[in-house]
């Protein structure tokens, strides 16, 4: 017999978490940010940031930058006469939908409730299937010297909690996960509220623009003249501090097939050089009693003998009648 | 094709033609259910039991070679499958169809029942389990049958079909009939098709591959 049949307990479905940079650079900071001069009609809306000039072969978008405004404020609207319109209104209406999935929420930072914020949208490549929870370390430079180094807080709460996006963190001043309480036992002040939501199965970081200027003066325009003003303010607030950490999670299924040969089995082979001649005989005759098999190639089949797959060994493996092979396959498909 | 790093030693899987076709089916015909071992590159000439390093070093000069990586083309691996056979086993299965090639006509019939000698210490035995037919481009034949087993899992592999391209057929009996294509348009310019037809003992695990060959009347 040259079939042996597997026995359910042979298959295995193994369910892992991979973890990773998300960056294209594969290092765990992102420390140069790049725009692309050219100017598109999306402008007024977000910009994509790159970890190059956007000329360069390499380069892949990081993640996207913009501004929502509860009234409008911050772009031109769309048509004069219908005031309080205008792109700052619609991602506004678009992330609200989002994350709350209900057109009568307001954005609430801690026990804040804000009219406007910045969003950072990191590239679906980037962050395969969710940011991973206590990796987010972001730096921003507000005027002058002032630097802002802001975490999500999951590192400091027992139970997660969930929006219609899924879990929701509150933004803190510290790193890691873990407050920086030297400000509060929160990592944030109570009147202007938590610096944003981490957002990580949508991959998504939005801003408290309140705290931000309490903390580090960076402050968005509110004027209808100033398209685009408010995420180049960010993006320079970014670029400016050089450091941006997230990682990216998914979830990898792996099926695993153990091949078991015990000692009795497989020990003769139908190959030609394993025979003498066109009557069958052994070519050695120690391998009447002691017959020694090099297995090179695993082969899968189904109750039809198809073969559906195969594996090979990196190198040959010897059996006989005094040898056991256990061999674990992964399935890669 | 490239070699494998044998460093250390890995196994990863990859689908043939074959599991592709049937995974797309989606039927549930792509189930792995049993598995088999082959020794495939290795030449045995290569062991040397006059080794006068002694008996650790007869067959150094196998255990150490690279191997290639897969074939996703399932004729063109797992052909030497290893068998269990009883210990003390001095002559091995071997498969007799009574053909070294087989030339047929377009559009004509041949009925092939194997043999199995050395097997179960008798010179020559049909095997109870019947035996597995392996056509490598299906298209050659109209017909591709294998009757004799009628268990319900073989006539049910039997009966599926495989349309439109030039994969793999298997099919299971005790003795295979086949007709060869009457489709002109299939040889274009040629005269002749050609194929290979692999033939392997259910039971034994003996196996014998053959040319195949469809020759165009008009």
């Amino acid at each position: 017999m040259s079939f042996k049949r597997l026995d359910p307990e042979d298959f295995l479905v193994s369910i892992d978490s991979v973890t990773a940079t998300a960056w294209s650079t594969n290092t765990p900071v992102l420390s140069t940010f790049f725009t692309s001069s050219t100017t598109s009609t999306n402008d007024s809306y977000y910009k994509n940031v790159y970890q190059t000039a956007s000329t360069e072969t390499s380069t892949a978008v990081q993640f996207a930058i913009a501004y929502g405004n509860k009234a409008g404020s911050g772009s031109a609207n769309f048509n004069d006469s219908v005031p309080g319109v205008s792109p700052t209104r619609t991602v506004y209406g678009q992330y609200r939908n989002l994350v709350y999935g209900d057109e009568n929420a307001q954005f609430i930072f801690g026990a804040v409730t804000a009219s406007d914020f910045w969003v950072i949208s990191v590239d679906r490549a980037r962050y395969k299937e969710h940011l991973l929870k206590g990796t987010f370390n972001l730096t921003l430079t507000g005027s002058g010297i002032q630097t802002l180094k802001l975490t999500d807080n999951s590192g400091m709460v027992s139970t997660d909690t969930y929006l219609d996006c899924g879990r929701v963190y509150q933004i803190i001043s510290g790193s890691n996960g873990v407050a920086n309480t030297s400000l509060n036992a929160n990592g944030y002040s109570l009147s202007s509220g938590s610096y944003g939501l981490f957002l990580p199965d949508i991959a998504t970081i939005i801003l408290n623009p309140l705290a931000l200027s309490q903390s580090i003066n960076l402050n968005p325009s509110r004027s209808s003249d100033s398209d685009g003003f408010n995420i180049a303010r960010l993006f320079t607030a970014v670029s400016g501090a050089a450091s941006f950490q997230v990682n990216s999670e998914e979830t990898v299924t792996s099926d695993f097939v153990f091949v078991r040969a015990r000692n009795s089995e497989f020990n003769y082979s139908e190959n030609p050089s394993f025979i003498s001649g066109s009557t069958g005989d052994v070519i050695y005759s120690t391998f009447i009693n002691s017959p020694q098999t090099y297995m090179t190639t695993v082969g899968f089949y189904n109750d039809t003998n198809d073969l559906l797959a195969v594996a090979k060994l990196s190198k040959p493996l010897t059996k006989d009648f005094t040898k056991e092979a256990l061999l674990r396959v992964k399935l890669d498909f | 094709m490239g070699y494998l790093n044998n460093t250390a030693v890995t196994v990863d899987a990859i689908l043939t033609a074959k599991g592709r076709e049937l995974l797309a089916r989606g039927d549930g015909s792509f189930r792995i259910t049993q598995f088999a071992l082959s020794d495939d590159e290795i030449d045995y000439t290569l062991y040397n039991p006059t080794q006068p390093s002694g008996s650790a070093f007869f067959g150094e000069a196998i255990e150490n070679m690279p191997l290639l990586e897969a074939f996703p083309d399932e004729n063109q691996i797992m052909k030497y499958k290893l068998v269990t056979l009883p210990r003390g086993t001095a002559r091995m299965p071997v498969l007799d169809i009574g053909y070294s090639s087989i030339t047929i006509k377009q559009g004509a019939s041949l009925a092939i029942t194997p043999q199995t000698l050395n097997y179960l210490s008798q010179t020559a035995l049909y095997e109870s389990s019947g035996y597995t037919f392996t056509i490598s481009d299906v298209r050659l034949f109209n017909n591709f049958n294998g009757v004799g087993i009628n268990t319900p899992d073989v006539q049910a592999a039997n009966q599926t079909t495989t349309i439109g391209t030039s994969v793999s057929k298997t099919v299971i009996g005790t003795t295979l009939n086949i007709s060869a294509t009457t489709i002109n348009t299939l040889f274009g310019g040629n005269t002749s098709l050609s194929a290979t037809l692999q033939v392997i003992g259910r039971d034994s695990g003996a196996r014998l591959q053959i040319p195949v060959i469809v020759t165009k009347t008009s």
